[in-house]
Parts: C-alpha cells; sequence; structure tokens
C-alpha cells in the first residue's frame, strides 16, 4: 500500500497532523494500536501551566524562558503563537468547541476541588477567568449510587475552601441496574451509554433538579456524550441551574468522543485509519525509511514518502525502557535519556521525574536521528519527542498538537 | 477499650510475635494490651518471603531451628488454614550444585523429622512444570505459603475475642520504671498527636530489631545485629510449588508463590542500626535477584516485576553475649530481672515468623510465671478466627471452588477464611469492586474500616490487598481513598493519605522501574497529578 505520508500513533498529535495534511489534500494513512491518552482527556488541553513550579499567566510570553532544547523553543516562538491560533479552529472544524486562548491562561476545577491553569476546555466544561474566585455561595455535588470513580468529598473539601458551601448527595437510577449486574462495570463510559439512548436523561434531569432547588450550581461527573454529542447540551438544558461538569477516573468520556469525532473528520477528509494495528519495523535505504511492516498486514507494506513517528510516551509505549537501555521499539531511533537506569527516577513520586523527559531525538526540523544522522523522511511529533516534562509545566497538549502541525508543515513544504 | 489504663501485660510491637503473645495471654485469662508505632505486620513480619518453612533449609546446619519449623509447620496448617497453602516444596539440584549434597541433606531433615523424599528430576519437571529443566536432583519437603499480614489480623482478633486491647499508630516513647521495677509504658499517639501513659504489671519486649531501642528505653543492653534482606515480588504466579536449591542456604535461592504473584528472595547484609529505619535496595541487589531467581524458574526473565522491598532479620547475641560473637537465630527469651535485676520486664526476640507461636508460649508462659497464673497454653490447638473447623467442610471446599460465585466473594473468602460472611452483600453496591486486580468489594472495604484496625490506605491494603494488584493502586487507590474518606468524614486527610499511598507504591516500583513498572508509573502520575491535581503536600 502507498501513501503520500504515513503516521504512526492515533493519538492527539497523529490525529493533529494526521488532519492538517489530509485538509491540504494529501493521501495519509495512521497506524493506531488502540487507546491513546485521549481516554485520559481532562476536559482541557494545556499550552503552558508552569514554569520552574510558577503558575503561567501567558504561555506565549513564558514560552520564552523554556530551555533551547524544549520542543517548543525548537518550532519556535513564532511559529508556536501562529501553530496554537490554529488549533482551536482545527478542531472546530472537526466539531469540538473550545474556549480558551494562547496569550492568557484560564482556570478549572479539578477533580480535587482545586483550580489549574489551563489552556483550551472543551464546552461541556467551565472555564474561569480567576484563581481562587467561584462565583457562587452554595453548590451541591452529586454523584450517582456507588459510582466509585468520583469523589464529591474530594471536590466539597477544595470548594469549601473556596469559601463555597457544598452539599453532597447520591442519586440511584433504575437504568444502572443492569450495568451493576458485572460490578466492573459503574464506570463512565458505561453510565453514559445509558445516557445516550432512552429516557435516562430525563429522568435524571428531574431528580436533579429535586434536590439542588437551594444552590447556585450543581456539580456532576463529565459522563455525558459518549457517541451521541448532543447529550451534554441536553442535559443542561433541562437542569434548571447551572452546571458544571468535572472530570471522572478514566476512561473519560469527553475523551473518548473527542477521539472519535478527531478520527471521523481525519477519515471524512479521506485519511486511512487502521485501528488495532502495530507497527513492527521499517525498511531504511540510503537515509529515507522506505516502508513500514505492521502486525495485522504481513507481507503488505505500507510505502510512503514521508513518515510521522508519533507513538507517545512509556505508556503508550512510543519509548520503552528495559533493564539496561532506553529503545523505541519500531526503528531503534536514538533515544535523549540517561542510559544508567538509576539515574531514571527521583525516589519522591511527586517530584520531577527524570523519565519523564525522555523521548525519541530529532533534528532541527524534527526529523528522527538515527546513529546520529537524521532521516530524511522520519518527522517525529508529540509525547514520544524528549525535551519536556509535560507533566509539571502542564504542556502535554500543547506540545502534542503543536509539534503535530509543525511536522505537517515541514512534509507540506 | 478498657476504661482504665492498667493491665496485667503490655506487649510492645504488633508483629506475628506480639500479636500471638497478645493472643496467648489474652486466652489465659490475662488483661491485655498490644501497642504498635504503625500498623499490624509491617516490620520484619510483614517483609519477608512469606514461606512456611517446613525447616528443611536449616536441617542441616541447625538442627535445633529445623525441628522447631516443622513442629510449628503441622500446627499452622491446623489452626490457621486461611492463611496457609499446602504448596509442598521442591530443593532441587542444578548442574552448578554438588549433587552429592543431597543425601546429607535428606538424612539431617528426616534427623529433624521433616518429611523429605527423593523425587526423580523427570517427575519434578512434571509436577513443577515452571522449574528449571536443567536440573539434576529433587527433594520433595512439606513447605508452604503463609500471608503473614492475615496471620498477624488473625491473632489480634482472637485476641480481641478474649477481651485484649489494641493500639496501632501509638509509639513507644518511653518505658516507665519505679525503681528496678518497669511499671509502664509512655505513647506518642500519632494520629491525635498526643502523648498517653499505660500501666501493667509485666511489659513484653516483642518489638523484633527495634527491642534494642525499646530495651535502652527500659535502661537495659540487649545488642541486636540487623541483616537486610531484599526481595521481588513478580506480577505473576509462575512456580505451584516452592522452589528452593538444595545446598547450603544463600543467596536469593528461594522462590515462593502466594495468592497471585511469586516472591523471590532473599539477599542478607549486615547494616548498621541506625538504617534499620531507612532501607534502600540498590540495582546490584535487584539484578542478582533476577539472575538468580531465573537459575530457579527461568520463565522469571520475562515475567514483570512489580515491586522490590527489604526487611531485617532480628539477630540477637544470645543471652549475655553484648559482643555478638554468638549470634542465634533461634529464639531467645530474656527475663530481665533474672539478667539486668529489672523486674517486670521481658524481651523476646530471634526466632522466626515459622516460630512466632512457640515464641509467643515460651513468653506467655514467662509471663503467667510472674503473675502466678497456671492456666495452660491453648494456642496450638484452638483455631485462628477465619480458620474455624466449619472452614473445612465439604460445602466451603465446594464453595471455593464453584465458579458461579462472583469474584469479590472467592477473594474474599481466600483472604477472610470462615470470617467472610462479616462481608456485607446485601445488594450489587456492596459487592462492586473498588480493586479489580485482587477483586476487593465495597462491602470487604467496609468491613476492614469497621472491625479490622484501619486507619488509612496503607492498613486497607494490608488487610484487603487493595493496591497490591499487577496496576499497583492505578485507580483503586482513589476509589479507596474516597470510601475512606467518607468513613472518617475527613476528605481533607483522604487527600493527604492517598498521596503518602501513592508514595509508598512508588518506594517499591523504582528499584524496577523499567519495563510496565514505567509505564503504570507515568499513566498513575498523569492521573493523580495531571488530571486531579493531588500534590504530595495536598493540605
Amino acid at each position: 500500500m502507498k501513501f503520500d505520508t504515513v503516521i504512526i500513533g492515533g493519538g492527539l498529535s497523529g490525529l493533529t497532523c494526521g488532519i492538517q495534511l489530509a485538509e491540504q489534500g494529501i493521501t495519509c494513512a495512521i497506524v493506531s494500536s488502540g487507546q491513546s491518552a485521549i481516554h485520559f482527556f481532562s476536559g482541557s488541553f494545556d499550552l503552558l501551566g508552569k514554569v520552574e513550579g510558577r503558575e503561567v499567566t501567558n504561555p506565549l510570553e513564558s514560552i520564552k524562558m523554556l530551555p533551547p532544547s524544549h520542543p517548543y523553543q525548537r518550532v519556535g516562538h513564532h511559529n508556536v503563537e501562529r501553530l496554537a491560533g490554529e488549533v482551536p479552529r482545527l478542531l472546530a472544524r472537526a466539531g469540538l468547541h473550545f474556549s480558551g486562548m494562547a496569550e492568557k491562561n484560564h482556570f478549572v476545577l479539578t477533580p480535587m476541588g482545586t483550580m489549574k491553569p489551563t489552556w483550551l476546555t472543551l464546552e461541556d466544561f467551565t472555564c474561569f477567568e480567576q484563581n481562587g474566585e467561584l462565583p457562587w455561595k452554595r453548590a451541591t455535588v452529586l454523584n450517582f449510587k456507588g459510582f466509585l470513580d468520583f469523589h464529591t468529598l474530594f471536590i466539597k473539601d477544595g470548594l469549601t475552601r473556596y469559601g463555597v458551601e457544598v452539599q453532597t448527595r447520591d442519586i440511584a437510577m433504575k437504568q444502572f441496574e443492569a450495568i451493576r449486574r458485572n460490578p466492573s462495570e459503574m464506570r463512565s463510559s458505561n453510565i453514559a451509554k445509558v445516557f445516550d439512548a432512552g429516557d435516562a436523561l430525563n429522568q435524571f434531569a428531574e431528580k436533579v433538579n429535586e434536590l439542588t432547588e437551594d444552590a447556585d450550581v450543581v456539580i456532576l461527573p463529565a459522563v455525558f456524550g459518549l457517541f451521541n454529542t448532543t447529550v451534554t447540551a441536553d442535559l443542561k438544558a433541562r437542569v434548571k441551574k447551572p452546571v458544571v461538569l468535572l472530570p471522572a477516573l478514566p476512561p473519560s468520556t469527553p475523551g473518548i468522543r473527542s477521539q472519535i469525532l478527531l478520527r471521523q473528520r481525519f477519515q471524512e477528509l479521506g485519511g486511512t485509519y487502521l485501528l488495532g494495528d502495530i507497527v513492527q519495523e521499517g525498511e531504511f535505504k540510503e537515509g529515507r525509511l522506505q516502508n513500514i511492516t505492521t502486525a495485522n498486514h504481513g507481507d503488505i507494506k505500507l510505502e510512503a514518502d514521508h513518515f510521522v513517528l508519533a507513538s507517545g510516551s512509556f505508556y503508550s509505549k512510543g519509548i520503552v525502557a528495559g533493564p539496561d537501555k532506553l529503545y523505541d521499539p519500531i526503528f531503534g531511533l536514538d533515544i535523549d535519556g540517561e542510559s544508567d537506569r538509576s539515574q531514571w527516577f527521583d525516589k519522591q513520586l511527586f517530584n520531577d521525574q527524570p523519565f519523564m523527559h525522555y523521548g525519541v531525538k530529532a533534528d532541527e526540523h524534527f526529523r528522527a536521528l538515527l546513529n546520529g544522522q537524521p532521516i530524511e523522511n522520519l518527522y517525529v511529533a508529540g509525547s514520544v519527542l524528549g525535551g519536556a516534562n509535560p507533566l509539571k509545566e502542564g504542556s502535554g497538549a500543547g506540545i502534542c498538537m503543536v509539534t503535530a502541525l509543525h511536522v505537517a508543515e515541514q512534509i507540506l513544504q | 477499650m478498657n476504661k482504665t489504663n492498667e493491665y496485667d501485660v503490655i506487649i510492645i510491637g504488633g508483629g506475628a510475635t506480639g500479636a500471638g503473645t497478645a493472643r496467648d495471654c489474652a486466652m489465659r485469662g490475662l488483661k491485655v494490651l498490644l501497642v504498635e508505632r504503625h500498623d499490624l505486620a509491617t516490620g520484619a513480619t510483614g517483609r519477608n518471603h512469606g514461606l512456611m518453612h517446613s525447616g528443611a533449609r536449616y536441617a542441616v546446619t541447625d538442627h535445633e531451628s529445623a525441628s522447631e519449623c516443622i513442629k510449628e509447620n503441622m500446627i499452622l496448617r491446623r489452626i490457621a488454614s486461611h492463611c496457609v497453602e499446602e504448596n509442598d516444596g521442591l530443593f532441587i539440584t542444578l548442574p552448578d550444585d554438588e549433587l552429592s549434597f543431597q543425601s546429607l541433606f535428606v538424612q539431617s531433615c528426616q534427623k529433624a523429622g521433616i518429611k523429605a523424599e527423593i523425587i526423580d528430576p523427570d517427575f519434578a519437571r512434571r509436577i513443577e512444570p515452571s522449574v528449571n529443566p536443567d536440573l539434576i536432583g529433587a527433594v520433595r519437603v512439606p513447605d508452604g505459603s503463609i500471608d503473614p499480614f492475615r496471620l498477624t489480623l488473625s491473632n489480634v482478633l482472637d485476641a480481641k475475642i478474649h477481651n485484649a486491647d489494641l493500639l496501632t499508630h501509638h509509639e513507644v516513647t518511653g518505658i516507665i520504671r519505679q525503681g528496678d521495677r518497669v511499671t509502664g509504658v509512655e505513647l506518642m499517639n500519632h494520629q491525635a498527636n498526643e502523648k498517653v501513659s499505660y500501666y501493667g504489671k509485666v511489659i513484653v519486649n516483642a518489638s523484633g530489631i527495634w527491642g534494642q531501642h525499646v530495651a535502652g528505653l527500659a535502661g537495659v543492653t540487649v545488642n541486636m545485629f540487623p541483616a537486610k534482606g531484599s526481595l521481588l515480588i513478580f506480577g505473576h504466579r509462575v512456580n505451584k510449588m516452592i522452589l528452593n536449591r538444595c545446598r547450603k542456604p544463600a543467596n536469593a535461592d528461594i522462590l515462593v508463590p502466594g495468592d497471585t504473584i511469586c516472591l523471590i528472595g532473599t539477599t542478607s547484609e549486615r547494616i548498621p542500626y541506625d538504617e534499620i529505619d531507612n532501607m534502600y535496595i540498590s540495582t546490584a541487589d535487584v539484578d542478582e535477584l533476577i539472575r538468580e531467581g531465573e537459575k530457579l524458574a527461568p520463565s522469571l526473565a520475562t515475567t514483570r516485576i512489580l515491586r522490590a522491598y527489604a526487611g531485617v532479620r532480628p539477630l540477637v547475641a544470645a543471652d549475655n553475649d553484648p559482643s555478638g560473637r554468638s549470634i542465634s537465630r533461634g529464639i531467645v527469651l530474656l527475663d530481665h530481672k533474672e539478667r539486668d535485676g529489672l523486674s517486670g520486664f521481658i524481651t523476646i526476640t530471634g526466632g522466626k515468623l515459622m516460630t512466632y507461636r512457640l515464641m509467643a508460649e515460651w513468653a506467655t508462659d514467662l509471663v503467667c510465671r510472674k503473675l502466678a497464673v497456671d492456666t495452660p497454653c491453648e494456642t496450638a490447638e484452638k483455631p485462628l478466627p477465619g480458620s474455624d473447623k466449619d472452614d473445612f467442610s465439604v460445602k466451603s471446599a465446594t464453595r471455593k471452588i464453584y465458579s458461579g460465585l462472583r469474584v469479590v466473594h472467592r477473594s474474599a473468602q481466600d483472604r477472610h477464611g470462615s470470617l467472610a460472611p462479616n462481608i456485607a452483600s446485601r445488594d450489587e453496591v456492596d459487592d462492586a469492586m473498588v480493586c479489580e486486580c485482587e477483586g476487593v468489594s465495597i462491602g470487604e472495604v467496609k468491613y476492614a474500616i469497621k472491625d479490622l484496625h484501619v486507619h488509612n490506605l496503607k492498613d486497607l491494603r494490608r488487610r484487603t490487598r487493595v493496591g497490591m494488584g499487577t496496576c499497583q493502586g492505578e485507580l483503586c487507590a482513589c476509589r479507596a481513598a474516597g470510601l475512606l474518606g467518607e468513613a472518617l468524614e475527613d476528605a481533607g486527610r483522604a487527600k493527604d493519605d492517598l498521596a503518602n499511598f501513592l508514595q509508598e507504591r512508588w518506594k517499591g516500583m523504582h528499584p524496577i522501574a523499567w519495563g510496565e513498572a514505567i509505564n503504570e508509573a507515568q499513566f498513575t502520575s498523569w492521573i493523580y497529578e495531571g488530571i486531579y491535581g493531588l500534590k504530595a503536600e495536598n493540605n
């Protein structure tokens, strides 16, 4: 099979890159092994939330303070500004509507009832201008009886610190009896399926209205609208009080929905999405990647003019740690990281973990390095790139999408 | 809690020995208080192989220990059946080992009363398919696996049934003396952050390696010689039987299966006394354990490692030998009145997990002599709570086998034995799973919080196995923290507790942080820090 570009990885960076290329008429294939980090999407995309432990107000300005090896610095300040502006438009064309801008972080509530800065927030969720100021006096936090992946008391504890008076309540729904029969099944995505179809949403909204007469706001877990994209809006229309949704433990319902919409957009543009397939190896000739072999396609190799490696970090198995080395399991590309495993970690879990910074090495055009030499037509995008701690910086989604768009531009040139 | 703070006997140390002593004393009608600075089984008791020694390992080098082990081994099969897996063990000879050692080994076992049977290597490969196929000799012995957390808890529950009191998270900060008589203990209550005093006619120092420190508080000298032993836990159970090397005891030559996992250990390294609370596992320790483990069961080379941890053997100078020239691996019972002229204070130490009951019996006999009580010891006959006779019934056996039972019910049955019916299972909410890896239900968590002395998530883990599975608490930690926060009505503390719990899981993961372990750690950090916004010091 022959494509203009083959992208390895169907997560946020792979899909962003694929959509951008397909919109320009490039014939693309994405090879995806399955779940990606979008499945634990919080509802917001961060561009840059912290630098050296200090909260960032203007991400575009603060990017300049990052070390030269950081992916943003390597993309270049002006490019980041331009591409970050492009991101919400690309998402909107896929049917995903976000608020926020790269010049000024806004704030969202976490499931601990604390506030954190962020860049773009999905319309399901609620944005706040200021940290520490909430526009309500009384909030009611509701959960489904026996749903263990949402913690009303943690939220109450956090909100109380902001001066909000909080009540917590459980709601029992007979529609959940069926999913409860298998005890492991009371999870976000299965609750969402109940609301996707049938009259459960109506009944639920009525119960919410009964329980929240005295409240200024009702807080619920974000378990609405998995395949049916109108459920969240329907819910908000039926509930008389403002509804604030907070993330629950994964799988993330808005995350799965976002993944589906991005994939649909890519496929509607003519892209080929190979789901549940794993890239095994590549064939190189004179510094170029000729083709790749996948588990499902056996002898049928995927050929392309350009390839993009967007295979994610450790948890996505984009890079692998063995007892005595770090490696890229597909091509054996050069890795930016320590070889001595005793240097990979800090003994304090919540400290900056060195391994979080590791990734595949790339040259100034984001072409992958193999034995110190760039592969002419193999680009690297997203969290498989080294040089940042996206968790500590609050930069994960930003790096994924900005580097993906940057790589797409390199290919289009 | 008794209204008065005066007891016949106060036992310091919530390991197997302290818990066993509390049970024995309480069964003999004494008024008992057991105090523990952290949680039950947090010292050496909870940091070993979980091997129910037949004694075979000691048969060649230490006849007395070997014969004590086999006697206690047989007793525990009767009284602690729900803590025990009767797996049997193989002592294998590899091409590197001397096959001639085998006959000395078998003779020594038989002399100590241990049934040791030479079996054909082919037969060994058939009954234990995970064993190194290159073996040239095998001896079958009555080793087993034992859950030290469950064992300690059962002893405590029985002590409580016999009216004993228990204080966990209470650290001994002083021993109260009147002249040359010990009369009580001064405790720091770590939960309330306040000091309290309790008085007793006899104080039993059963604090393992920390016994040197506790004896020091009373003004007497007990010299302990800490030996660190490191172990690895694998994420799957590769072997059914215990695998040992048939040679003189050496590093990393025992592979013990337990529940869903297996353990390889141990190394042995003398460490300074001031390092006993701060143990680390080196890269070299981990590499040696893997290297030696693969020799016992080659599939360990590709088996995921879950954790690394270390414990300290409480080796002690035999009685009046402060130099430590004659270190004992046997039981050491010190009557400080005879030894040091200090009345009302005794130390029970040395020994092994396997001989905890016998140690408790010796200590209790001495306490009873001092208090002129002549009730005989019954701990070798009466089953522990959870191992009542019912559990041996055909009905119970079929229940265990019957696959229609829900996972949470079967897991609870395995963990709590005949106490499992105490777990609420009224409806589907009670049966909902908190921890998918280990099959822990909401009902089981609530039972543990209510009846099994749970103050935090780490305690809960030791009672239920929450967070002990392959994912090491990835999602269940948060679910359990939510339930605990609700029960304790303190969400702020529950958040800190969650952060502490995740740090404690990481402590055992970072020495083996590659492969799936590093992947899970990264995922866990994204969930808790990235999405939830949890910090090390949440408040």
